[in-house]
C-alpha cells in the first residue's frame, strides 16, 4: 500500500484547532501568553508542513527522540510522525480509522497504538508522504524496527540512526559517525549542504533551551506548585518540535516569567494543593482534559515527570556542534526509559522525588509499551522504600477502549484517599 | 545416543557439571543473547552458560509480577527462575543491549537479583565499519572489566585455545546438520534440539566429547528418518524439543532450522587470517555471525536464511514467534514475501516459550503439510 | 448512633450494624436496578432485623459500584478504604488481603491501623475472576459449588496456561472432549490453578506479607481457597461471612466518625 499524494492529507485539522485554541486562549483574561506562543509556534510548525511540497522544501519525516536539530540546520522541514499523527488523531476524531489501516497492513496488535497508528496513517494518506523516512532505535525495538516498513509505504528512501545504549567514549564516537553519515544521506537526498554555522548556533540555543527546562523545573519545586499538571506536555512538544528554536526561547522564557511570578505570590497551579504527585509515562491523550479537572476536584499537581521533564547534566559546547548534538541525545529525560536502570540512574529518580517533595506516584502503564511496563515494580519498590506510595493505571495512550473516564476517577478516588488517610 | 546430552538437558541448571564446577571452586557465568562473546569468559576460567527458562510452558507469576505480562515470555521466563534462586550459582551474569526483553531483564536481574558480577555490553545495530569498531571497544571493556573482577589477565594463549574448542564446537555441529542435508536423515530435528541445548548448558570440551561420539554412532548408524516434507523452523529463541517434536510427528522432517538456540548460535567460526588480533577476530565473528531481528538492514538475515533453505533443500517454513516477540513479529511479513518468491510457502505460529505444542498447532501443521502434498502434485 | 455500612455491588448489597463492643450484624441482598431505592430497602431490611428504626441516630457510611447514585447517606468512602478497615477488624493480624469478587481481583496492603497502604487490582479481563470461575462452570457443566467439592484430593491436573480467559476456555472445551477425557477432578483444579496462578501474579507485583486474608465472593469457595493456600506456601484467613468485609469496614469508619462528633 503505497502512499499517495493524490489523497489529501490531514494537517490542516491541526491547523484549525490551534487556531480554535489561541482564540479561545485570547478571550480569557487570565490565559497564559506563554500558551498562546505554544500554540502560535505549532501552528507554524504545521503550516510549514502543509505548505512544503508546494513551496518546492524537503520533508524529512522523523521517529521520536530524533535530533531534528540537525534538519533546522539544513533547512529540511521536519515532520516528527509521532506528534503528528496524534495531533490529527485527537483533533479529527479519527482515531479507529488510523488504527484501523495500521491493522490492515498485517501489523500486529502487539505493536503498539502509536506505532500502528503512525505507520497506518501514512498507508492511509493522512500524513503527507515525506522525502525521506529517519528512524533510530530510540526508544525500543517498535521504534527501531518500524522503518524499513514506512520506507516501503512512503516509497522513498530512508535511514536508520543506531544510538548506542550506554555512554562511553567509543559510544560517543559511534554515534557522532553515525550523525554524519545521516548528514551525507541528506545533503544527497536533498541537494541541500548542512550549514554548519547554522548548526552551532542552533547548539548555543539547546544549551540555553535546556537551562530553561531546568529553571522552569526548579520552580515547580514550590510549595505550591505554579505549573498546572498537564503543562508538561506543552515542554516536552517543545523539546520535540523546536529544538535550538528561537521561538522556543520566547516560549520558555515567557513562561520561566509567569512561574517566577506565580512562585513569589505564592500561587499554586490549583488553588489547595493537597497532593504532589510524580507521573511516570504518558497519559491517555483523550482524557487530558479529564486528568485536569481531576488536578484541580483534588488538589492533586504533577510536580514532576521524570521520563519527560527531568534533564540530565551537561552543558553543549557549540564549538563542537555534531558532538555536542551526540551528547544532547543522552541528556534528554526520555533517557531515563531507555536505561542501563542501574544504581545511579534509580538513586536520580529517588533523589529526584525528594527534592519535589512528593506525596505519591502515579505510573501510567500502557498496555502496549513493554519496555515501560516492565518498570513499573522497579518503581514501585525504588519510591516503596523512601514511603512513597505508587498508583498504577492501566491504560494505553491512545486506544479509548482499553480504559474509561469512569475507571480512572474510581482509581485515583481510591488512590487521593489512601494519600489523605496517611 | 541422545541418552547423555537428554540428562544434561533434564538436570539443568543442577547438572552434574555445574555442581561439580561449584564444588572445586571454579567459576560460572550466565549470558544471554547470541551477541556476548563466550570464547573470553572461557579464556578467563570461567565456564560460560546460557541463561534460559523454565524447560516447559508455565505459570510465570514471579516473571510477570516484575516484568509485567506484555513482555515476552522468555524473558519473564529467564527472570523467574533468577528470582526463584534458581541460578543463584551464578558468579556472574553477562548480557548484551539487543531488545527490550533483554534489557529489561537485565535491569531487573541488577536489582533483585544481585548476581555478583554484571556486565552489559552495547551491540549496535549496524554491520558498518564504525559497527565493527564499536562493538570491538565493548568486547575490550568487557574483557578489561572480568580480569579486573577475577584479579587475572588473559593471554593470547587461552584465547587461542578458547577460541579453538568454541570453533570446534561449531564444526562438529555444522557436522551434525550435514546428516540432515540428506533425503532420509539419520538425525531428527527434535534430536537436534537436544544437542543444541546441551551445548549451551555444559563445559564446551566436554560437549565436543559427547558430540564426537555421537557423530561416530550415527556414521554407524542405520536408522533413518522419513517424512513427507522438509521443514525448516524460524523465529524466537526456543529450547523445548517437544515442539519440534509435534511438528515431525504429523509426518515432516524438521531438516533445519533458524533459532537463537541453533543456527544463529553457531553458525560462523573466529576466522584467526593472522591480520587482525585475537580479540578482533573475536569480535568480528559475533557480530557479523547470523543475524538477529534487531539487525540492519533486514536483508542480511533474509539472505541468511535463503541460503539455509537452498541448503537443505526446504520445502516449507514454519515460524514460531513468541508473542511480544517485537523484532521477529516485524521481520515476518518480508520474510514470507521473500519465501514465497522463492517458491517456499510459511506458516505463521503465535507461540509462548517452552510451548510443547497443542492440539492447535497440530492442526495448523497437519492443514500445512496437506497444502505442501497438494502443492507437490 | 448506629454506625452502618453499606456495600452496593452489582449483584449484591451489603449491610451492616456495628455495635460498641465490636459485635456486627449483617444483611445481604441482591442489588436493584434502582441503587437509591434498592439501598433504601435494604438498609431498612437490616435494622427492622436487628429490631431497629431507620432515622436521625443512624450514622451511614457507603462504598461500592452504586455508591454514588445513592444520597441518603453520611459520608461515601472507596471500596479499599473499607476493605482495609473490615479486614483489620476481623483479623488484626492480617497485612495483606485479596479480594476476588466477581469481576475484579484486588490485592491490599493493610496496615496495623487497617489503613491501606498499596493495592493493586486486575479488572481488564475475566481471567483472575468470579466471572471466570462461573464461565468454566458452564463448560463443565455443573454448578459452582459441585466443582468446588471436586477439587479436593485431586491429581494436580493439566496446566491451563493460557493468559487469556478466552484461550483458556478453549483449552477447558479440549480437555472436556478429549479421547478418553481428563477426568473432571483435574480440570477442575487446572482451573482452579489457573485463577491463583493470576491471583498470585497480583500478589506479587505488591509484595505478599504474613498474615494473608482473604474475601470477597469467590473465598467461599474452598477448593480454590485451598489451593491458593497450596500455592502461597501459606495459610490464609477467610471469615465466616467473607462478602460483608467491606461494608463492615464502611460501619467501621462510620463509627469512627461518630466518635469524632463529626454527624449533623
Amino acid at each position: 500500500m503505497i502512499n499517495s499524494e493524490v489523497k489529501k492529507n490531514k494537517i490542516d485539522s491541526i491547523i484549525r484547532a490551534c487556531g480554535i485554541l489561541l482564540r479561545m486562549n485570547k478571550a480569557r483574561p487570565d490565559a497564559r501568553k506563554s500558551e498562546r506562543l505554544y500554540y502560535q509556534m505549532l501552528s507554524n510548525y504545521f503550516t510549514r508542513l502543509l505548505n512544503a511540497r508546494d513551496e518546492g522544501k524537503f520533508v524529512a519525516a522523523h521517529t521520536v527522540f530524533f535530533p531534528t536539530e540537525i534538519l533546522y540546520a539544513m533547512d529540511i522541514v521536519p515532520m516528527h510522525t509521532e506528534t503528528t499523527t496524534w495531533m490529527i488523531s485527537l483533533f479529527t476524531g479519527e482515531c479507529d480509522d488510523i488504527l484501523s489501516a495500521g491493522k490492515e497492513l498485517g501489523l500486529a496488535s502487539e505493536i503498539c497504538t502509536p506505532h500502528r497508528g503512525l505507520a497506518g496513517a501514512f498507508a492511509s494518506g493522512v500524513l503527507p508522504r515525506p522525502d525521506v523516512m529517519l528512524w533510530s532505535n530510540l526508544i525500543c525495538d517498535n521504534t527501531a524496527k518500524s522503518g524499513e516498513l514506512l520506507m516501503e509505504i512512503n516509497h522513498c528512501p530512508g535511514f536508520f540512526l543506531d544510538h548506542p545504549f550506554q555512554h562511553s567514549e567509543d559510544e560517543m564516537q559511534y554515534l557522532v559517525g553515525e550523525l554524519d553519515d545521516m548528514i551525507h544521506f541528506l545533503e544527497e537526498q536533498s541537494g541541500q549542504k548542512m550549514d554548519w554555522d547554522r548548526l552551532a548556533e542552533t547548539v548555543a540555543l539547546i544549551d540555553r533551551q535546556i537551562e530553561l527546562f531546568r529553571e522552569i523545573c526548579d520552580l515547580r519545586k514550590a510549595t505550591p506548585s505554579p505549573f498546572h499538571s498537564q503543562g508538561f506536555l506543552e515542554l516536552l512538544t517543545i523539546d520535540y518540535l523546536f529544538p535550538g528554536q528561537p521561538e522556543a526561547i520566547d516560549y520558555l522564557e515567557t513562561l520561566r516569567q509567569e512561574l517566577a511570578e506565580k512562585v513569589s505570590v505564592g500561587q499554586g497551579a490549583v488553588s489547595d494543593e493537597r497532593f504532589r504527585l510524580m507521573s511516570f509515562f504518558i497519559p491517555p491523550m483523550y482524557l487530558m482534559g479529564f486528568l485536569e479537572r481531576i488536578s484541580q476536584e483534588f488538589g492533586a499537581v504533577s510536580v514532576t515527570e521524570p521520563f519527560f521533564t527531568y534533564w540530565g547534566e551537561g552543558r553543549l559546547d557549540p564549538g563542537r556542534p555534531l558532538e555536542s548534538v551526540a551528547e544532547k541525545s543522552y541528556m534528554i529525560p526520555e533517557m531515563r526509559m531507555y536505561g542501563p536502570l542501574d544504581d545511579r540512574a534509580l538513586k536520580s529518580i529517588v533523589g529526584c522525588a525528594e527534592q519535589y517533595k512528593i506525596d505519591g506516584a502515579v505510573y501510567y502503564a500502557d498496555i502496549g509499551c513493554r519496555h515501560s511496563c516492565a518498570m513499573v515494580k522497579l518503581f514501585k519498590d525504588i519510591l516503596n522504600d523512601i514511603d512513597v506510595p505508587v498508583l498504577t493505571l492501566d491504560c494505553d495512550v491512545v486506544d479509548p477502549t482499553i480504559t474509561s473516564e469512569e475507571e480512572m476517577r474510581e482509581k485515583l478516588e481510591r488512590f487521593f484517599e489512601l494519600l489523605e488517610e496517611r | 545416543m541422545f541418552d547423555r546430552f537428554r540428562e544434561v538437558n533434564s538436570t539443568f541448571p543442577r547438572t552434574v557439571q555445574i555442581l561439580e564446577h561449584k564444588r572445586q571452586g571454579k567459576l560460572v557465568f550466565g549470558w544471554l543473547c547470541t551477541y556476548v562473546p563466550e570464547e573470553i569468559i572461557h579464556a578467563a576460567g570461567a565456564l560460560p552458560i546460557r541463561i534460559t527458562g523454565h524447560r516447559e510452558e508455565t505459570e510465570l507469576e514471579d516473571g510477570s509480577a516484575y516484568l509485567h505480562v506484555n513482555n515476552c515470555s522468555f524473558s519473564r521466563s529467564c527472570l523467574q527462575m533468577g528470582l526463584r534462586g534458581e541460578y543463584d550459582f551464578l558468579d556472574g551474569v553477562v548480557g548484551g543491549s539487543t531488545c527490550d526483553g533483554a534489557r529489561r531483564l537485565f535491569d531487573l536481574w541488577r536489582h533483585y537479583v544481585k548476581t555478583p558480577f554484571h556486565h552489559v555490553l552495547t551491540i549496535p545495530r549496524k554491520y558498518t565499519p564504525e559497527a565493527h569498531a564499536l562493538y570491538y571497544h565493548q568486547v575490550v571493556r568487557f574483557k578489561e572489566h572480568l580480569e579486573q573482577f577475577l584479579g587475572i589477565q588473559l593471554t593470547d594463549e587461552k584465547l587461542h585455545q578458547s577460541i579453538d574448542t568454541f570453533n570446534k564446537a561449531r564444526a562438529l555441529l555444522k557436522s551434525l546438520y550435514e546428516l540432515r542435508k540428506s533425503d532420509n536423515p539419520k538425525i531428527t530435528g527434535a534430536e537436534t534440539m537436544e544437542v543444541l541445548n546441551a551445548s549451551f548448558h555444559m563445559p564446551k570440551e566436554l560437549f565436543n566429547e559427547y558430540l564426537k561420539d555421537l557423530l561416530h554412532d550415527l556414521s554407524g548408524s542405520v536408522n533413518t528418518h522419513k517424512g513427507q516434507a522438509r521443514l525448516m523452523v524460524t523465529g524466537s529463541v526456543l529450547t523445548n524439543p517437544e515442539l519440534i517434536k509435534c511438528i515431525e510427528d504429523q509426518g515432516a522432517l524438521v531438516v533445519t532450522d533458524e533459532l537463537c538456540t541453533s543456527t544463529r548460535y553457531w553458525s560462523d567460526p573466529v576466522v584467526l587470517d593472522g591480520e587482525v588480533t585475537l580479540l578482533q577476530a573475536i569480535s568480528r565473528r559475533y557480530l557479523n555471525n547470523f543475524p538477529c531481528a534487531r539487525m540492519f538492514p533486514s536483508d542480511e538475515r533474509f539472505n541468511r536464511i535463503l541460503g539455509l533453505a537452498r541448503d537443505f533443500r526446504v520445502d516449507g517454513v514454519i515460524s514460531q514467534i513468541i508473542r511480544y516477540c517485537v523484532p521477529y513479529a516485524h521481520d515476518l511479513p518480508l520474510l514470507t514475501e521473500r519465501l514465497k518468491a522463492q517458491g517456499i510457502p510459511t506458516l505463521a505460529l503465535d507461540v509462548e516459550y517452552g510451548t510443547s505444542g497443542s492440539g492447535q498447532i497440530q492442526t495448523r501443521v497437519q492443514a500445512f503439510l496437506e497444502m505442501l502434498e497438494a502443492k507437490k502434485r | 448512633m448506629k454506625a452502618l455500612g453499606i456495600d452496593i455491588g452489582s449483584l449484591t448489597t451489603k449491610v451492616v450494624i456495628l455495635d460498641n463492643d465490636g459485635t456486627f450484624s449483617f444483611n445481604i441482598t441482591p442489588s436493584g436496578d434502582e441503587a437509591e431505592l434498592s439501598a433504601k430497602a435494604a438498609v431498612e431490611e437490616s435494622l427492622d432485623r436487628a429490631g431497629l428504626r431507620f432515622g436521625n441516630d443512624s450514622y451511614l457510611v457507603s462504598t461500592g459500584i452504586g455508591a454514588k447514585f445513592v444520597s441518603f447517606t453520611q459520608q461515601q468512602k472507596t471500596i479499599t478504604t473499607c476493605l482495609a478497615r473490615g479486614v483489620n477488624h476481623l483479623f488484626p493480624s492480617a497485612r495483606t488481603a485479596i479480594d476476588v469478587g466477581a469481576e475484579s481481583a484486588t490485592v491490599l496492603k493493610v496496615n496495623e491501623r487497617g489503613r491501606i497502604s498499596d493495592w493493586v487490582n486486575h479488572d481488564k479481563c475475566a481471567a483472575g475472576t468470579g466471572v471466570f470461575l462461573q464461565q468454566m462452570a458452564k463448560l463443565m457443566m455443573m454448578p459452582l459449588e459441585e466443582m468446588s467439592k471436586l477439587s479436593f484430593d485431586a491429581n494436580p491436573g493439566p496446566d491451563i496456561t493460557s493468559t487469556c480467559a478466552v484461550f483458556a476456555e478453549s483449552e477447558v472445551i479440549s480437555h472436556v472432549h478429549r479421547d478418553p477425557p481428563t477426568p473432571k477432578e483435574e480440570i477442575v483444579t487446572g482451573i482452579y490453578r489457573s485463577v491463583v496462578s493470576r491471583i498470585l501474579t497480583l500478589c506479587k507485583r505488591i509484595g505478599i506479607e504474613k498474615e494473608v486474608a482473604v474475601v470477597g465472593g469467590v473465598a467461599l469457595n474452598s477448593g480454590l481457597v485451598s489451593i491458593l493456600e497450596k500455592e502461597m506456601g501459606l495459610g490464609v484467613l477467610v471469615p465466616d461471612t467473607p462478602q460483608i468485609a467491606a461494608a463492615l469496614g464502611a460501619a467501621i469508619i462510620a463509627r469512627e466518625n461518630i466518635a469524632k462528633g463529626s454527624y449533623r
